[in-house]
């Protein structure tokens, strides 16, 4: 099966568009059963995330002020 | 000898005062034996959700290279500065080349932005015009609602008197 996500070689925590596919709309981590990447890729995914989210990159959730 | 990098989240008010502190933090940096390899001055962006009441902050971005022993000497130091809201240092294997994502975007927005601010200026301008119209418009509208009503009142009687005829009819 076609995964519909293109992920590049090498990613990290700055690449910011590419991990908001990645979060609902409330900010959550969608789960790999939903985007069908690679168990591996999925990690770093939701490593690079929770990076992203600590730096004020991303959201945590929609509930802030 | 370990690669790190660090990310600083300045306060938005001393962004103006940025090139003071890249020398004073490298000058931190190198007297606890890091070497700064490249740094990234990504810019003032939108953070995510308030950190110290402060809504936007200005990100740096530093490749150094340095003892890990005299990483938390760095820290220890960082930590009471106040003109940093968010710091996070991170081992990695490799420096990684080029500019990063974020600071491509970050020059990517800064022309968006220039562009927007000659447009956002013209556009308020013509949002205050609208907002008058709009305001005459209802005083105009309210004025046509009274007549209106006056309006009906005087047919009512007569709508009235119809039906009394219709009634009259059956």
């Amino acid at each position: 099966m076609m995964s519909k996500y293109d992920l590049p070689k090498n990613f990290d925590y700055k690449d910011v568009n590419l991990l908001k596919q990645f979060i609902t709309e409330t900010g959550k981590i969608i789960p790999a059963r939903v985007t069908g990447i690679s168990a591996s890729n999925q990690r770093k995914i939701t490593r690079y995330i929770k990076i992203a989210r600590y730096l004020a990159l991303i959201p945590y959730t929609d509930m802030h002020k | 000898m370990k690669k790190y990098e660090a990310i600083i989240i300045l306060n938005p008010n001393l962004s103006s005062k940025v090139g003071e502190f890249t020398k004073k933090f490298e000058k931190t940096l190198s007297e606890n034996s890091f070497s700064v390899k490249k740094c990234e001055d990504i810019g003032r962006r939108q953070l995510s959700y308030s950190i110290n009441n402060h809504n936007k902050g200005h990100y740096l971005i530093f490749n150094i290279e340095g003892d890990p022993t005299k990483l938390i000497d760095v820290e220890n130091k960082i930590k009471y500065d106040e003109s940093i809201i968010r710091h996070l240092f991170m081992s990695v294997k490799e420096h990684s080349e080029g500019d990063s994502q974020l600071f491509l975007d970050s020059k990517n927005n800064k022309h968006e932005i220039e562009d927007d601010n000659e447009t956002t200026s013209k556009s308020k301008d013509s949002q205050i015009k609208q907002d008058d119209e709009e305001e005459s418009n209802k005083d105009s509208q309210k004025s046509e609602d009274n007549e209106s009503s006056n309006e009906d009142q005087k047919k009512d009687p007569s709508i009235d008197n119809i039906d009394d005829k219709e009634k009259d009819d059956e």
